[in-house]
């Protein structure tokens, strides 16, 4: 036991380096009623600061460096935050790398809107919840706002959110969002059901609404090109204890779970977004001639080359080897000539053998590998390829002996014509003579 | 079509008499290369053109060797000496030598 927690001591103070976390919260009490969720993170090793989204002296960076490397907003009802803090310089925090996770609702301040449409999301209309006539909670209060969503409606990655064996249906009481489909590095993590749609509660239904059914997200995720995180939640309370404790029940269902699946996936989702999985790294690079250890200076046409590749993944505490079998090698002259699979040897090591094609030039070996939930790897090793050096071509073929003969006669042909010619030059004065 | 076996026969012994002994060793030499091209062209035609290299480099010295063959003839020729008056045949030969050395080591190296 000692040993145990000595172990895990060590491991955070290894970690904590880079869990530096800024929390803006509406009201202190937000902090209260989160602790399940804050209290999750600290366990793992998060320095968490607690600051009031307009407390006047807030600041995300000092000196150009920044003095947290994560940001959670769960202050939905925010109109604009206090000291230095915009939404330009949370924008940049994230160009810069900095992973956010955002929590509305269905008040959702300006500041927080302006924020969601930087990163590809919009929220619905100040007012609308997510609301469902079919799947709501028995202790729903009568709006059938506080909805109940099935596993299915979460996305395909256990990266993202984990196994899903052995979980129960998640609570959400919040608003809808729409993602841009057009935006590939937009997830849709978890959507709402297709009974449900997004209206103020309070209004009979004039317009037809923005967010209704799978195309309404309810918490969304992106993966910014510089691998940094976000996750848009419509639902503060999605992370409340409340919600984390509460049984779940439909309302016409008779199925009854003790507890929702909210803590497991929130759990999930923050380990997410704070890159804690799915964080993938080259660890080395090698490329050489079948048969030899060190890469050439060029290679030649028609080669056979060995390209290897070792790749790490962030697997929440330490690097470990990553293991998969998609991983794909171009081999790339403007297009790329050779694409293979790359095989898995062992111990995160990929491993393609292939045959430079007959084309020289200046290539690259390029690994290009997204999948969802895991960064974007990119990893490029330009090598030039040259023609066959003079003495490589091949020689004595029987086919062309006719030339050969040929050529060795026209010089064998000019070397006896000389002689005669000589010979004749001297005899031509005697008869010019006589 | 009697004619042109006139004109030919005329033209065959105006050869056979005119022409210096010489000149009539240069034309069985440049014959010769001739027909070296032209079995090496048929050839080609009828087995493919597979060692291109070869190919090119033994038909190129049959080419050029009938070139400066005839350059050299120009050179030697007595009627022409008016316009090669400052190049003497012995010039011509030397030059002709010369430029046989250069394209074969051309033709070796190309010859693969």
């Amino acid at each position: 036991m000692k040993f145990q927690t000595l172990l895990t001591l060590l491991v955070a103070v290894n970690v904590n380096a880079f869990r530096n976390t800024l929390v803006l919260l509406d009201n202190q009490v937000i902090k209260e009623t989160h602790s399940i969720f804050f209290k999750q993170l600290q366990e793992r090793g998060y320095t968490l600061t607690f600051k009031v989204a307009d407390d006047a002296s807030l600041v995300l960076s000092k000196y150009g460096e920044y003095l947290y490397d994560n940001l959670i907003i769960f202050a939905p009802s925010v109109e604009e935050f206090g000291g230095t803090l915009g939404v330009d310089t949370i924008t940049q925090f994230i160009d810069e790398g900095g992973n956010v996770l955002v929590a509305g609702s269905s008040e959702t301040g300006d500041v927080l809107r302006e924020l969601a449409s930087e990163c590809g999301f919009e929220v619905d209309e100040e007012g609308a919840f997510m609301i469902d006539h079919l799947n709501y909670d028995i202790t729903d209060e009568g709006q059938h706002t506080k909805i109940v969503v099935p596993l299915d409606n979460l996305i395909d990655s256990t990266i993202i959110a984990g196994e899903k064996t052995m979980l129960t249906p998640l609570l959400y009481q919040g608003t809808g969002l729409l993602a841009d489909p057009d935006n590939p590095l937009v997830l849709p993590l978890l959507t709402a059901q297709s009974t449900s749609y997004s209206y103020n509660p309070e209004q009979s239904i004039k317009e037809y609404p923005h967010a209704i059914g799978k195309s309404a997200v309810l918490i969304a995720g992106l993966q910014a090109r510089n691998n940094a995180r976000v996750v848009f939640s419509g639902s503060l309370s999605f992370f409340s204890d409340e919600f984390f404790t509460s049984p779940v029940q439909r309302a016409h269902g008779t199925e009854k779970h003790e507890t929702s699946g909210n803590q497991r996936i929130a759990y999930a989702i923050s380990q997410w977004v704070f890159k804690e999985t799915g964080e993938l790294r080259v660890k080395s690079i090698k490329h050489h001639k079948d048969g030899e250890q060190v890469p050439p200076t060029a290679y030649t046409i028609m080669e056979n080359v060995v390209y290897t590749i070792e790749i790490d993944i962030f697997d929440y505490v330490e690097w470990v080897p990553y293991v998969a079998d998609d991983i794909q090698l171009e081999f790339v002259r403007i297009d790329p000539f050779v694409r293979t699979t790359l095989k898995h040897k062992g111990n995160g090591k990929y491993e393609a053998r292939f045959k430079i094609p007959d084309v020289y030039g200046v290539y690259q070996f390029k690994v290009d590998y997204n999948k969802i939930g895991y960064t974007h790897l990119y990893s490029s090793t330009q090598v030039s390829v040259r023609p066959l050096q003079h003495t490589q071509y091949e020689r004595f073929i029987p086919s062309a002996y006719p030339y050969y003969v040929s050529a060795f006669s026209m010089m064998l042909g000019v070397f006896l014509f000389s002689f005669v010619f000589l010979h004749y030059k001297e005899d031509t004065p005697k008869t010019k003579g006589e | 079509m009697a004619k042109v076996g006139a004109v030919l026969k005329k033209f065959y012994t105006e050869y056979n008499t005119k022409t210096p002994k010489k000149l009539k060793i240069v034309d069985a030499y440049l014959l010769y290369i001739l027909l070296t091209g032209i079995v090496q062209f048929v050839y080609c035609v009828l087995v493919g053109t597979f060692p291109f290299n070869s190919f090119l480099s033994g038909f190129i010295s049959s080419v050029s060797s009938f070139v400066l063959g005839v350059c050299l003839r120009l050179q030697v020729n007595p009627e022409n000496k008016n316009q090669f008056s400052g190049i003497s045949p012995e010039r011509g030969f030397a030059d002709f030598i010369f430029a046989h050395i250069i394209l074969h080591l051309v033709v070796m190296n190309f010859i693969g």
